[in-house]
């Protein structure tokens, strides 16, 4: 039989709130929350020994023992200071372009262009470098960076306008803007910027020295490894704490409940695009000035492609990635005892990468299943 | 330097020809075996890795075994064993079959490079050309109109699958399975099973295409082998709206393209060398961004398939 | 097909099945005698699906015994159905719409040949189509085809592949009531002839009563009588369904005087349906405070495109709306400044997000205000304090607000949505199909909430497929037909085969 609610007194609009519940702590993160947290985090270990069992089954195979190679990997990624120091060195990098995977991943989108975005990136330090030569040191620094966020925000932000409003799809485009990018990075610094006195390889236009950015006193890490980490804490408790990250949930969960919300939906995928651009770019401006001084073949070494392994093992998280990132840093730098010790080819760990990857992957499968959750907001 | 012998712009014309005819054989390959994936219903995007492996396999296999030939079946046969690994993984639910392309794209290029290392330099066994071009005195023409066997085998296999598609039963069975799953699991079909041969045959055509890299073609096995025509193949194939005679048609348009750079600069036009070589990937998204629309799918896009949505 | 044979006479003994906590069946016993429609009578949930998804072998009966032509099977799979000539036509369209008719009747058959000559079976189907009631071209694609047509398709299929046991679900709940006569006429006359036996599941007494000869009906998992539809009569089946006290019709006393004034005015609509042609045709309508304006029709002329230009899923191609005498774009804050909020069909899919806890959907109008809401800052303990207000105020099933809302059952995602929406400054409501899916209760308590809406002076424009939804909630009533209002009359002189009528104007008549 249908109940009646007191009509005109039960349907007035919730204005004023019931006075809070005496003395009840409500924890930010009720079970529920915390439930999901540790089943993703499960999926993701669980992932990676996986992986690792598989990886030593397969250097097995190329006459190997398994059990040193995972020693070696594990001294050349965290065994000593040195190996710590190059494991965070790689990390720098791939902290900021995991983040061009994960931000648009938050509103839906499945982006791959941080190698392009990181490429631009360091051009445009060189040529923002250049351009306020004389200026201070930090002064100019800052104007290098500004200008390789802006050129990678620009960059992603067009594929994400692209798929708003011409429907292209953005992995597919963000992919051949890769190659693209590329292609006019190595125009240039074969050409128009380029720096002859360096015979070696094609170089651009060294960067002034005082523009340069030091390392941490202490370590021989440089100091863009902490800008990484700001922006991803930053970004974490944006898309946690504010309406922003709120609008950027609906729009990644349900695009039609978005749209019934009236949520500025072309406007969010293109601010979720330039941010992760513009991380991107600034990894590839931090490269060129804290590590090579210039732009170079060097700059092309697959961090774009790294990052988004990273984005997925820490399943489009921002606070997940830094640990994620600081794990296959690891890997990478192993790579150079790897091939010292063992005369492994430095593909190796590279191997070891895509193995790990899959197993994510893969692991999504089992989601859900282990506690019947997941993430709630 | 200018054209030997004064050909000049003819030169570059036939330098076209001669790209197409030659570097579009991958292309072709690659796409047509795209083509069979996403006519069931998944995106391979790991086809770089694919493309990479094939050429390392055909490489090496020629070079042990002597014979070429041997080289491009083991090519396929890497291929399909990638191909299988795809379809596994992508079979399992919640999975996302662009980010499982892109794992295997990364896992491909790096087992490719590990276990290659000890091929990169010699030469192996080349697969052998035909002479079209046998009438002529010019050098030039006979170096564009030499062709490969493979090229006339992906011109067979496009008129093949284009026919067989439409007129046998599992180009029926496969069109359901990438048309509606719904459909085709009503009526008895496992849809991961044809998912899974599609893919395991995108693989094996793949690998041959890298086969052709490597053993005809620039003829060689080093880490800069490829530079993304794996991944072109999925834009050739949006191109070609899923048809494979329109995919020979446009292997033969980015075949050409990318003879673009080489043919200028017999001609002296030797700036801006990347740039002619970012053309195929210009084109490609030009056409792109054409013929997207956010109103409807793509033309032609079999409703399955995740990029097309 | 031969018809000399009879068709298969198909009986189930003391049937039973259980899922997880509740019994979807119990002790069923029918027998479908063969060469007659008989009709499975029951409102949703009763377990008419279940019976007969048994039948099919989709499911597995938990006990008793099907018998198939007086010959007791065990069908595990709906292979084995099919091998004993039983098939079922569904509400959902199972044909591949980009292939064409022949391509979708050739693969469904057992034995489909490794090269298939094309001309051959066009002609060996053209042939086929002539002994049939209902004719399609072959070499049309089924993107093209209309509901009607596809409806049609799908009852072919199952006779091309030799199944002369039929079940047909709700087949007419697409169609419009003209077609769905001429299906269904054509039914009866094949199982008259001695070819079919067919199993009809329905919700609609008049089809019962017009193209049925046996009638059984469901409730709650059990069958309750069997008998003649000659020997009986709506009343009585009525009686039968709903218990001797029916579901009461919501009180429609305490009413708004008079309306108000006109708050939202739709002017020349025109929208764009999926397949790329108009859907929405010059669509003129204005609803009133205090008020609600029901648009009935066939599922398919338009309702959907045009609920969801309102609701901002949707652009529209021409003319405007207009709330409050300016003109709505369907941004967030307008939403807020006049008050429009939505609760469209399938909520779960479209309004709310299902990864999101019931919480945060709650939370979907109200986030980025006060006071959840400081300065662009979420403050999630009021944000949760707020929504446990709102779940034990709409009485909201759920065992935590931070569970997900697609752990909650449907009625109650309706319950939340409707919470969401009614607990804002609603000006003009807008709903679509809101009671569908639900049980008797939930809907006549959804039913009680939009009514006391209207009293309080909210504009309410409530879309329906319920005919009888529309008559009983409506203050007027507007008939959509083929993208256009077709008609208009308020709720006093609104006759029912009237609007009927109405809602088939724009259809074509059926060519033999």
């Amino acid at each position: 039989m249908p109940s009646s609610p007191d009509s005109a007194v039960d349907q007035q609009p919730l204005t004023e709130l019931p006075a809070a519940p005496w003395g009840r702590r409500l924890a930010l993160a009720s079970v529920p929350g915390y439930a999901a947290a540790l089943e993703s985090a499960a999926l993701s270990i669980g992932a990676l020994v996986v992986a690792l069992v598989l990886f030593g089954i397969f250097v097995a195979a190329g006459g190997h023992n398994p059990l040193a190679v995972y020693g070696a990997l594990y001294l050349g990624a965290f065994g000593t200071r040195f190996s710590i120091e190059g494991a965070l060195t790689q990390a720098s990098p791939i902290i900021l372009t995991a983040l061009c995977t994960a931000m648009p991943a938050r509103v839906g989108l499945l982006v791959i262009g941080g190698e392009g975005a990181l490429v631009l990136g360091g051009l445009c330090a060189v040529l923002c470098a250049t351009a306020v030569a004389g200026a201070s040191g930090p002064v100019g620094a800052l104007v290098a960076l500004l200008g390789g966020t802006c050129a990678g925000a620009l960059w992603i932000g067009a594929v994400g306008a692209l798929k708003h409003w011409r429907g292209v799809n953005e992995t597919i485009s963000s992919l051949l803007l890769n190659y693209i990018a590329i292609a006019l990075f190595d125009h240039l610094i074969s050409g128009p910027i380029r720096d002859f006195s360096q015979t070696l390889k094609a170089t651009s236009w060294p960067v002034p020295q005082a523009f340069g950015i030091g390392s941490i006193p202490g370590w021989s890490v440089h100091w863009g490894l902490v800008i990484g980490i700001g922006l991803c804490t930053v970004l974490f408790v944006v898309l946690r704490y504010t309406t922003l990250g709120f609008s950027m949930d609906i729009l990644g969960g349900n695009r039609r409940a978005a749209q019934v919300a009236g949520l500025p939906i072309g406007r969010l995928l293109i601010v979720a695009c330039l941010i992760g651009g513009g991380a991107a770019g600034l990894a590839g401006a931090i490269e060129v000035l804290a590590v090579h001084g210039a732009a170079s073949e060097s700059l092309i070494v697959g961090f774009g492609y790294t990052g988004i392994l990273v984005a997925f093992l820490a399943r489009q998280n921002p606070l997940a990635i830094i640990p994620v990132a600081f794990l296959v840093g690891g890997i990478s730098a192993s790579g150079g005892l790897l091939q010292r010790r063992f005369d492994m080819p430095d593909a190796t760990t590279q191997v070891l990468e895509g193995l790990i990857f899959i197993c994510v992957l893969a692991s999504n499968a089992f989601a859900g299943r282990i506690r019947g959750l997941s993430q709630p907001r | 330097m200018n054209g030997a012998g004064g050909i000049g712009w003819y030169g570059v014309a036939l330098a076209i020809i001669g790209g197409a005819l030659r570097v579009s054989t991958p292309y072709l390959f690659v796409s047509l075996g795209e083509v069979l994936t996403e006519k069931s219903g998944r995106v391979n995007l790991g086809l770089e890795g694919i493309l990479l492996m094939g050429a390392m396999t055909g490489f090496a296999v020629g070079s042990l075994s002597g014979s070429p030939w041997l080289g491009v079946l083991a090519a396929g046969g890497a291929g399909a064993l990638l191909g299988l690994l795809h379809a596994g993984i992508c079979n399992l639910p919640r999975v996302n079959d662009i980010a499982v392309g892109i794992a295997l794209f990364l896992f491909g290029m790096g087992l490719a490079f590990y276990l290659g290392k000890p091929f990169i330099a010699p030469r192996a066994a080349m697969l052998p050309a035909l002479q079209l071009g046998a009438w002529s005195d010019e050098p030039a023409v006979r170096a564009a109109l030499e062709i490969s066997p493979l090229l006339l085998i992906g011109i067979a296999l496009a008129i093949a699958l284009r026919w067989g598609l439409v007129n046998t039963r599992w180009g029926l069975v496969l069109r359901m399975a990438g048309e509606s799953a719904d459909a085709a699991r009503a009526l008895g079909y496992s849809v991961n099973a044809i998912r899974t041969l599609a893919t395991m045959c995108g693989g094996f055509l793949g690998g041959i295409g890298g086969a052709f890299l490597s053993l005809y073609y620039p003829g060689n096995w080093n880490e800069g082998l490829s530079s993304g025509q794996g991944l072109m193949a999925i834009a050739l194939v949006i191109f070609a709206r899923w048809n494979p005679l329109r995919c020979l048609w446009a292997s033969l348009l980015f075949g050409g393209a990318s003879a673009l750079g080489p043919a200028l600069q017999t001609v002296g036009v030797t700036s801006g060398y990347y740039l002619y070589s970012a053309a195929p990937y210009v084109l490609t998204l030009a056409l792109l961004v054409y013929s997207s629309s956010t109103r409807h799918a793509l033309a032609g896009a079999p409703s399955e398939l995740s990029i097309s949505r | 097909m031969n018809a000399i044979q009879p068709p298969p006479c198909v009986e189930v003994r003391d049937l039973s099945k259980r899922f997880g906590p509740v019994q979807a069946l119990a002790d069923a016993t029918v027998r479908f005698a063969p060469g007659r429609v008989h009709a499975l009578l029951g409102e949703n949930g009763a377990g008419k699906s279940t019976l007969v998804k048994c039948i099919m072998g989709y499911y597995r009966a938990d006990s008793g015994t099907i018998l198939v032509d007086d010959v007791a099977q065990t069908i595990r799979s709906p292979h084995q159905s099919r091998a004993l000539g039983l098939g079922m036509v569904y509400q959902h369209f199972t044909l591949v719409s980009q292939m064409s008719v022949a391509e979708n009747l050739v693969l469904g058959r057992a034995r489909i040949p490794a090269a298939i000559d094309w001309k051959a079976e066009h002609r060996a189907l053209a042939e086929f189509m002539r002994t049939m009631p209902f004719r399609l071209d072959p070499a049309q694609r089924v993107a093209s085809l209309s509901a009607g047509e596809k409806q049609k398709l799908e009852i072919l299929k199952q006779l091309y592949l030799g199944r002369r046991f039929l079940v047909l679900d709700e087949p007419t709940s697409v169609l419009t009531p003209d077609e769905a006569d001429q299906v269904l006429s054509e039914m009866r006359e094949l199982a008259e002839r001695g070819t079919l036996t067919v199993v009809l599941i329905t919700h609609k007494f008049r089809e019962v009563m017009r193209f049925a000869q046996d009638v059984t009906v469901m409730r709650g998992g059990r069958i309750l009588a069997t008998a003649e539809v000659a020997a009986t009569s709506i009343d009585e089946l009525a009686r039968r369904m709903f218990g001797q006290t029916s579901v009461t019709a919501v009180a429609n006393g305490a009413r708004a005087a008079t309306p108000g004034s006109p708050y939202c005015e739709v002017r020349n609509l025109g929208a764009l349906g999926d397949r790329g042609t108009l859907a929405v045709v010059d669509t003129s309508f204005t609803v009133r405070s205090g008020e609600i304006l029901a648009i009935a029709g066939v599922s398919g002329n338009g309702q959907k495109e045009l609920v969801e230009v309102l609701a901002g899923q949707r652009d529209a191609a021409d003319g405007a709306v207009f709330v409050a005498s300016r003109r709505y774009q369907r941004t967030r804050s307008e939403m807020q400044r006049y008050g429009v909020f939505a609760l469209t069909e399938e909520p779960l899919a479209n309004d709310c997000v299902r990864s999101l806890s019931v919480m945060a959907n709650l939370a979907l109008r109200r986030y980025d205000r006060p006071p959840i809401a400081w300065h662009g800052w979420i403050r999630r303990r009021v944000l949760r304090r707020w929504a446990e207000a709102l779940i034990a105020r709409y009485r909201i099933r759920t065992s935590s607000p931070l569970a997900r809302i697609d752990s909650l059952s449907g009625g109650n995602v309706q319950r939340t949505v409707l919470a969401r929406e009614l607990s804002e400054d609603v000006r003009l409501l807008i709903l679509q199909n809101p009671c569908f899916g639900l049980d008797a209760a939930a809907a006549a308590e959804i039913r009680t909430q939009i009514a006391n809406a209207r009293d309080r002076g909210v504009a309410v424009l409530l879309v329906s497929e319920d005919l009888d939804e529309v008559i009983e909630l409506s203050d007027r009533i507007v008939v959509m037909s083929g993208g256009r209002i077709v008609h208009e009359v308020d709720r006093a002189h609104a006759d029912r085969y009237e609007l009927g009528r109405h809602m088939t104007r724009t259809t074509e008549a059926e060519a033999a």
